[in-house]
């Protein structure tokens, strides 16, 4: 698994508590192991712990409530690509 | 049944069958098809052995789906009880037994979490796939004639909502059908609430507020359309795409909304369409009123006050918002607001006494709780036979008769809009095997009302790791209900005479040690 999603998955478990399974392809919100306040926490996380700028088109749902659309977001970001 | 919102359903589905009642991500119905939705629902659930008078429960997401369920136990004769799908189920289970439940609806996904209530009441799926095992009301409707048996009358129950309160566990507000469509009829009146608005709606439809923008957009003809709000850039899309006039929130909205952590979307960061907002749930402060003109420019501002006993209480004209930013503004149409000394005669202007409030807005009382209901729900001499609201609350008038929140009497926390029982925070946190003894209590935060702050002693009398309590209690409470702060005590001082922890030295030691002011600064009336 890419280091990215590691540290994401420990980061979701450890704000959530939650302890089940944690598929990368589901939705966040969906699943209730994230509230709309938690997501803006992991958005915030994101750019700190992996040194990319989100620029405002990137903090949407589609890109932000599942753990693989976020990776995908940070590789866009890290190679300078457009949303 | 002429004050009901039936009545309102039926008028308006008559009146405008085709325009769009409510539009989600996932569909759109008319009002003719809502009608039909929620008629079918009513003969399903009657099909399940729902009868006149039974309390169903309804546990799901902001669905249009939830809306035919609402609309369907009330038209079912049936009482409405709802439930923050949030709740943990020890909670789930409280609601369900205080109210002598009869069935509860749920989503499909959520299932597997209240199927161990199968035993307190009957199970409904009211939204997502079938499944053998469950009856499903929107399988079911398919096959179910529309027919109309709605027969309450309007002083009958419609109602349950639950609120915390200051001890012990959530209350049930027994809510009558005249108070439903009186207290819509009001608000529309004073918001204006029109025919060709296009509501937003972020609040969800477990209490009252929310509820309210299905009984506006049935009894204007208006559209409501339903968004759960995560990334504010959503929202604004939605406001954007739909050009969205009404925009109901709460102040723990606007702080989401307006993100200052966030970039918003775009330079065109403006919405005209939008043509006023109305808050209830807090004050607003200087910042969240400057955030709102600066992406609403046209539109108004309604600053507004209530407590669930009486619906809402008082409101301030949007055109005193600058002169009066902290006021509460005065009574709504069809209700009195009074301001009593503790001989139950009227304070002067500037004299801090209760809000006491009268008129068309006052439930019913607490379901089976006749001690709260005749502390709460009281006569008074000036008004032979009628029941007014003490609130509790602590209000002064200036001497322009504007209103001013001043304290609550008792001890709720108010976060991020639901109001918090300490007694409810504290019960979980001494269930970690290493604490003792703990107090909860709020501190200030204008960006969502109030923090849940909670002192606690240990078995070692050292502090814990925060990290694997606030885990433990992750776990175990909502995430409102989460303390922000943490505060560590090696043993706590208890009063004289009965033993019990002195809350309110603790209280102001832990402001203390939180660098806070002293929490009964700055609590008095402004002249």
């Amino acid at each position: 698994m890419r280091n990215e999603l590691v540290v994401l998955t420990d980061y979701v478990r450890s704000e959530s508590g939650y302890e089940g399974p944690l598929d990368p392809e589901s939705d966040l919100l969906d699943a209730k192991i994230l509230d709309s306040f938690s997501i803006v926490q992991l958005a915030m996380f994101v750019q700190e712990r992996f040194g990319v700028e989100l620029e405002a088109e990137d903090l949407t749902r589609a890109n932000l409530a599942t753990l693989s659309n976020i990776v995908a977001l940070i590789d866009r970001r890290k190679a300078g690509v457009g949303g | 049944m002429l004050s009901t919102i039936p009545r309102f359903l039926s008028r308006t589905a008559a009146r405008l069958p085709d325009k769009p009642a409510i539009v989600s991500r996932a569909r759109t119905v008319t009002f003719a098809q809502l009608q039909e939705e929620a008629l079918a629902t009513a003969e399903c659930l009657r099909e399940l052995g729902i009868g006149a008078g039974d309390r169903v429960g309804v546990c799901m997401e902001k669905t249009v789906d939830q809306a035919s369920v609402i609309l369907g136990i009330l038209l079912a004769n049936a009482v409405l009880v709802p439930i923050l799908p949030r709740l943990k189920p020890p909670n789930i289970r409280h609601i369900m037994e205080n109210s002598g439940m009869a069935a509860m609806v749920t989503d499909a996904e959520r299932l597997n979490e209240v199927v161990g209530f199968g035993s307190l009441a009957k199970l409904i799926i009211g939204h997502g796939d079938v499944d053998k095992d469950w009856p499903n009301l929107p399988y079911m409707r398919r096959f179910m004639q529309r027919r109309t048996f709605f027969d309450r009358i309007a002083s009958d129950d419609a109602a349950i909502i639950y609120s915390s309160g200051s001890t012990g566990r959530p209350k049930g507000i027994l809510i009558s059908h005249r108070n439903l469509a009186d207290g819509a009829d009001i608000v529309a009146g004073y918001l204006d609430t029109r025919e060709d608005d296009r509501i937003g709606c972020v609040l969800s439809f477990n209490f009252d507020y929310g509820l309210n923008q299905i009984w506006q957009t049935l009894h204007t003809g208006a559209t409501l359309y339903l968004h759960d709000l995560a990334l504010p850039n959503d929202l604004f899309a939605m406001i954007r795409k739909e050009a969205i006039t009404v925009l109901p929130v709460m102040p723990v909205i606007i702080t989401k909304i307006f993100d200052r952590r966030l970039k918003l979307a775009g330079d065109s960061h403006e919405f005209p369409s939008v043509r006023y907002v109305c808050s209830t749930g807090g004050r607003l402060s200087v910042d969240m009123i400057g955030d709102l003109r600066g992406a609403f420019p046209r539109s108004k501002i309604y600053s507004m006050f209530g407590l669930t006993e009486a619906f809402r209480s008082t409101y301030l004209d949007p055109d005193k918002l600058d002169v009066h930013p902290t006021s509460i503004g005065k009574a709504i149409p069809d209700c009195q607001v009074l301001v009593l000394d503790e001989q139950g005669n009227e304070c002067a202007p500037n004299v801090v006494g209760e809000l006491v409030h009268r008129g068309a807005t006052v439930t019913k009382g607490y379901w089976h709780d006749a001690e709260n209901t005749s502390r709460v729900f009281r006569p008074h001499p000036r008004f032979p036979g009628e029941t007014l609201v003490f609130s509790g609350d602590r209000v002064y008038r200036d001497d322009e008769g504007y209103l001013y929140f001043v304290a609550r009497a008792d001890e709720m926390i108010k976060t991020k809009g639901f109001r918090v029982s300490p007694t409810e925070v504290e019960s979980e946190v001494v269930r970690h095997p290493d604490v003792v003894d703990a107090v909860a209590f709020a501190v200030p935060n204008i960006a969502i009302g109030e923090d849940v702050a909670c002192a606690y002693t240990s078995k070692h009398g050292k502090p814990l790791s925060e990290q694997i309590l606030l885990h433990f209690l992750k776990s175990q409470l909502p995430n409102h209900m989460v303390p922000a702060h943490l505060v560590h005590f090696e043993s706590f001082p208890i009063t004289g005479n009965a033993g019990k922890l002195d809350r309110k030295t603790i209280k102001q030691a832990a402001f203390e040690r939180l660098g806070l002011a002293p929490p009964e600064a700055g609590s008095g009336p402004r002249a």
